[in-house]
């Protein structure tokens, strides 16, 4: 089974309509594989009719009931225990309308579906996973290439997840609101994750991977219309933000850094977008609200040299003080203060940084900018042992050989 | 939905004063709400076997069936709506503090323990049987053998009464496990420990001594059993 074609006319219906079909139908009848297989037929009967006799009056009721009629046929060909069970408890539920008549009342489940595809108990990438599969409709081929697995490899962490859901009796339900708080980052961690596994991604070979940065800005919408939190608005906006600079990211395969970049080919209507969603908030931020935050400051600068880096190193403050967050903070500061001042937060957090490259490019960095040449050349050896990767290791030796001419 | 709850912690876990009472309180709780059906914390000094191999042929070596950097310390059995409502009990256990709790589901049709007095003159041992359960992902009713296929048919009439209850678990892919770190309850995939045995199904045995309960034991013959006493 595969998606509709691009240019079919189930295309955009199938994009709009997949989630919330999946998720109402997994509410109707408690079984996700059939759900799911119910979800499909309907949409491959879809692909078959609406060229024909043309597009449905209300596609959604349609398709939610061409699927109900599918599970039901598939209930009843099979006799095992668990079936028959799911078949009396969906006929115990739907016994006020069968046909879901009008699009309008068919209820939106979307919401307790996003939680339980992101619930605690399972691993991450089975949460990632559920999430493309389920809610977004993504194939397993399409995912297991997204993340660079084998398709069974893929299959067989879909099939335990759905297991582990069932058989450990995840509930599917919206927590509590004294839950929400504890639940809502476990969400938003995956939908944050699915966007930097599409934008890291960005510079290689895109042909065969599906857009995951796309998908990601997608889901993070209709949670958002389903749940408008501030922090949910809040990395909406980041997503938005960090998309809006991918034309600018890369040239010839080099990555090119934030203060480099041509500001010119940056998305201004991605810009404008987020700008507007963090207008619209207030209260204290979150994490994810004051990394837009900072990304918005960026984004409000004509060029590098205008960027307000007092207001960036305070709104790293905001943010929880772990040893990374702390050494942003110092760049921050080294522009907006100055090197110095940035030195004694470099300092305070070069034991648990020891191994990290980029504490000794920043202190490298600051070491040049005092006038220390030779702490700052041994800052940048040590950076280029630890480099992990060939290009910041070449981007290091050529800030190396500058320092000694 | 059943669950069975295991309590693991560091041997040298430092407990903060009266954590005692909130253990009793817990269990009251729980028990007053139709939560907690069975429970109780094992006597860590007490020692651990592990027993392989059938009757004569059982081999009895000292120590748990896993070295592992936390040990068993305790278990009980709950009854809750779903999963949220059984982490959100363990999280309440001080345990989960400084240890962790580890929430299994029990394999379906397996009955609710009653609770019974304990009988005078009597010990009890918590046997866990351990397996490697690796690819294992789910049980469902209809892979369970019929009571007249059951192969420990003729080693449950043989122990009779001296077995006061005990579960099939669902496999390690299964399990939960739930700690609280700073006020946060941290709720992860998995078992607490990733070793290659890993506990499949206990049985709460009411003896008159540890060699009546290693007899047991020996007699079962599957897999690895590891038996416990059980704090009086």
């Amino acid at each position: 089974m595969t998606r509709p074609e691009e240019q079919s006319p189930v295309a955009p219906v199938f994009a709009a309509e997949w989630g919330r079909l999946v998720a109402g139908l997994i509410a109707w009848c408690g079984d996700w594989e059939l759900a799911e297989d119910g979800a499909q037929e309907a949409f491959a009967r879809a692909v078959e009719r609406w060229p024909v006799s043309g597009m449905p009056e209300r596609p959604a009721a349609w398709l939610a009931t061409v699927a109900r009629n599918a599970i039901r046929d598939r209930l009843r060909r099979s006799d095992t225990e668990r079936r028959r069970l799911t078949l009396a408890t969906a006929d115990a539920s739907v016994a006020v309308d069968l046909d879901w008549a009008d699009a309008e009342d068919i209820p939106d489940e979307r919401l307790r579906l996003i939680f339980t595809c992101c619930h605690p108990a399972l691993a991450m990438p089975a949460r990632v996973a559920l999430t493309l599969r389920t809610l977004a409709g993504l194939t397993t081929a399409e995912i297991a290439r997204a993340f660079l697995v084998t398709e069974p490899t893929m299959t067989k962490r879909l099939v335990r997840a759905r297991a582990k859901i069932r058989g450990a009796g995840i509930p599917y339900q919206v927590p509590s609101a004294d839950r929400l708080p504890e639940r809502l980052p476990g969400v938003l961690a995956v939908l944050y994750l699915l966007f930097n596994e599409g934008y890291a991604a960005s510079s290689g070979d895109q042909l065969h991977r599906v857009d995951l940065t796309r998908e990601a800005i997608r889901l993070t919408r209709q949670l958002r219309s389903l749940l408008p939190d501030p922090e949910v608005t809040g990395l909406l906006a980041l997503l938005l933000l960090t998309d809006s600079r991918r034309a600018a990211r890369v040239r010839n395969g080099h990555v090119i850094p934030l203060a480099e970049q041509d500001r010119a080919s940056w998305d201004r209507g991605q810009i404008e977008e987020a700008l507007s969603l963090l207008d619209g908030v207030g209260g204290t931020p979150g994490p994810y609200r004051v990394q837009a935050l900072i990304g918005a400051v960026h984004a409000q600068a004509l060029t590098a040299a205008d960027t307000d880096w007092a207001r960036i190193a305070g709104l790293y403050q905001l943010l929880p003080a772990t040893p990374v967050t702390e050494l942003n903070r110092a760049v921050a500061v080294s522009m907006a203060v100055g090197p110095a001042a940035a030195l004694d937060i470099v300092d305070a957090v070069a034991e648990p940084l020891a191994a990290y490259h980029l504490l000794h490019a920043t202190r490298a960095d600051l070491m040049t900018r005092l006038g220390r040449t030779a702490d700052a050349r041994a800052s940048l050896e040590r950076a280029i042992e630890l480099a992990p990767t060939t290009p910041e290791r070449r981007l290091l030796r050529t800030r190396l050989a500058a320092l000694t001419d | 939905m059943l669950y069975f709850l295991t309590h693991v912690h560091t041997p040298d876990a430092t407990w903060e004063p009266g954590v005692e009472d909130r253990v009793e309180a817990w269990w009251s709780e729980m028990a007053q709400r139709g939560l907690a059906l069975d429970g109780a914390r094992l006597d860590m000094s007490g020692g651990a076997w592990c027993v392989r191999g059938k009757d004569k042929d059982a081999v009895v070596t000292d120590g748990p069936f896993a070295e592992t950097k936390e040990h068993v310390a305790g278990y009980d059995i709950i009854e809750a709506a779903d999963l949220d409502q059984a982490i959100a009990a363990a999280a309440a256990h001080p345990t989960t503090e400084a240890g962790a709790i580890e929430i299994r589901p029990v394999a379906p049709g397996m009955p609710a323990p009653e609770l019974t007095e304990a009988k005078p003159g009597h010990e009890r041992y918590l046997m866990l049987v351990c397996w490697d359960q690796h690819d294992d992902v789910e049980i469902r009713a209809e892979d369970l053998p019929d009571d007249g296929e059951d192969p420990m048919r003729g080693w449950l009439q043989q122990t009779g009464e001296r077995r006061l209850h005990g579960w099939q678990l669902q496999p390690p892919a299964l399990a939960t496990t739930v700690r609280r770190l700073d006020g946060t309850t941290v709720v992860t995939d998995g078992p607490f420990a990733e070793t290659k045995e890993q506990i499949g199904g206990y049985d709460l045995l009411e003896v008159s001594d540890r060699a009546e309960a290693i007899a047991i034991a020996a007699a079962h013959g599957l897999q690895t059993r590891d038996l416990r006493p059980v704090m009086g």
